[in-house]
């Protein structure tokens, strides 16, 4: 595997880590896996589309992940805040409902062809990597999920909406008597979360097509990501995603004909080895 | 005096099952109450129901105004609780967990460094895990947590249960040094010894129902015994 293929890995992982550190948050958080979470990342790839035709892809880098935070605060106080106190099946299923309307509305707006949406033009072309021509955006996307990823742990290890977090992510009826608004803090969270997702679906939007199957798709890897960090860990998350997006990309270059098997392989690996993830239920 | 925390006719349940049928007490300024009964007589759901915790009728009052049903609220009205097995949080490190305590935003008296006075323990392992302390220690973060929130009442739920005797009377010591900021506590204890030391006044509870109460004097007479069997 060459420095590109490397690289190509990491950007690959970078996005799967955006995605999956909101989704880790919410089911850390709500305990209920957010299977709209995929159709959110797709809302922001089309907005992408929308905001880079009528003005820039930079305006849309901040703007799209605004409007999806207003839709994930919208599902919080819709869906997860009434349906707290029901089981979690029930919960994923209106989730999974909310997925196929937010898929479908998307299709109705904008119809089910495939979108181009361009690079920024100063990222149109290629920058050297230790003698390597590499992307530029896709150096771009490894930059933005590096800087999220700290700033996101940053965030919750210094933070007092952070430790808020941290506690009611690990046990909410104590966090509730020590005095935490836990919907107020599931409120962030929620809207954090969607808002990383329309993050991700802004960066990936020149780097693969914008189409309507696009959201089930990544969702299935960042279920695997999340189960493989270990469900509700942040932390996990992010190495998981990583590794992930390595190992299918190297995945891609040796064994390509069985490479669409890897990432289902490393899932098993994972919960045969170490059933709980690799970071087990811990947040950052 | 004072009356700080009150129930009114207080029932709780859990899932349809009653398991408190019309609990009245009170709690004045400054005064340490000590709830007593058997295994199973509705000591702790007492405590868990001031935040919601089961379903809750009756009345709850704060210094004379009801409390809301929200399980956050008492906290930021003055009255926490040290629950029974501590629930530390093993994710957080010691400071971070005491500094949870004050996530109401109610602030007083005590601080992190003023805790880690009452508690020396605690300093010396400030920044290890929740779950890397002993039992005592543990119990002591469970109680600075508590205070962080300088509360009027502090609720405390069998806080001797599982500790070895040199650890006990660590923690009377560090009881007294509270009792003497002016802070209410209630102690729910299976120890009467405990009760007798720290309480001017004791409420039995049985099957649910308040069934004697008075100065704790009278802990040791016959009547009292036989009700509540400590």
């Amino acid at each position: 595997m060459d420095l590109a293929q490397l690289l190509n890995g990491l950007a690959y992982g970078a996005l799967l880590m955006i995605l999956s550190s909101g989704l880790a948050m919410i089911y850390g958080l709500r305990g209920v896996m957010n299977f709209a979470h995929g159709a959110l990342y797709m809302l922001g790839a089309y907005l992408a589309y929308e905001v880079t035709q009528r003005t820039s892809f930079w305006a849309a880098l901040v703007l799209a992940p605004l409007l999806l935070a207003a839709v994930g605060a919208a599902l919080e106080l819709g869906v997860f805040r009434r349906l707290q106190h029901r089981s979690h099946i029930e919960v994923g299923l209106v989730m999974f409902g909310a997925a196929l309307i937010i898929e479908r509305t998307i299709v109705l707006i904008w119809g089910d062809d495939t979108l181009p949406v361009k690079a920024p033009s100063a990222l149109d072309g290629t920058a050297n990597v230790l003698g390597t021509d590499y992307p530029a955006y896709r150096l771009l996307i490894i930059g933005v999920a590096a800087v999220m990823a700290v700033a996101l742990v940053l965030w919750l290890k210094r933070s007092r909406t952070g430790l808020h977090i941290r506690a009611a992510s690990h046990d909410t009826e104590t966090a509730k008597i020590l005095g935490i608004d836990v919907d107020r803090v599931s409120l962030v969270v929620v809207a954090l979360g969607a808002a990383l997702a329309g993050l991700a679906g802004v960066l990936a939007a020149p780097y693969f097509s914008v189409q309507p199957g696009m959201g089930q798709s990544i969702l299935i890897m960042v279920l695997i990501v999340v189960v493989a960090g270990g469900v509700g860990s942040i932390g996990g998350a992010m190495v998981a995603a990583l590794a992930l997006g390595l190992i299918q990309t190297a995945g891609n270059v040796w064994i390509p004909s069985v490479a669409v098997l890897v990432p289902y392989l490393v899932a098993i690996a994972v919960l045969l080895w170490r059933p709980s993830g690799l970071a087990g239920k811990r947040v950052a | 005096m004072t009356t700080l925390l009150q129930l009114k006719d207080v029932r709780a349940s859990y899932d349809g099952a009653l398991v408190l049928d019309g609990v009245s007490l009170h709690v004045d300024a400054g005064e340490t109450v000590g709830l007593v009964g058997r295994n199973g007589a509705g000591k702790t759901t007492t405590l868990l129901s001031i935040f919601g915790v089961p379903q809750v009728t009756g009345e709850i009052l704060v210094e004379g105004k009801a409390l809301g049903k929200r399980g956050y609220e008492p906290a930021a009205r003055g009255v926490s609780i040290v629950p029974q097995e501590k629930r530390i949080f093993p994710n957080l490190t010691v400071t971070e967990n005491i500094l949870l305590g004050g996530a109401s935003g109610r602030r007083g008296r005590w601080t992190v460094e003023t805790l880690f006075e009452l508690f020396p323990n605690l300093a010396r392992g400030k920044d290890r895990p929740g779950d890397r302390l002993s039992g005592g220690e543990q119990q002591m973060l469970a109680i600075a947590r508590g205070l962080m929130a300088d509360p009027k009442v502090l609720l405390l739920d069998e806080p001797t249960e599982g500790l070895a005797p040199v650890i006990i009377d660590e923690l009377i010591d560090a009881l007294k040094v509270i009792q003497d900021s002016g802070t209410a506590l209630v102690l729910v204890e299976q120890h009467v010894r405990m009760v007798q030391m720290l309480a001017s006044r004791f409420v039995a509870l049985g099957k649910g129902r308040v069934v004697a109460e008075g100065a704790t004097a009278d802990l040791q007479s016959r009547e009292v015994q036989e009700l509540i069997a400590l």
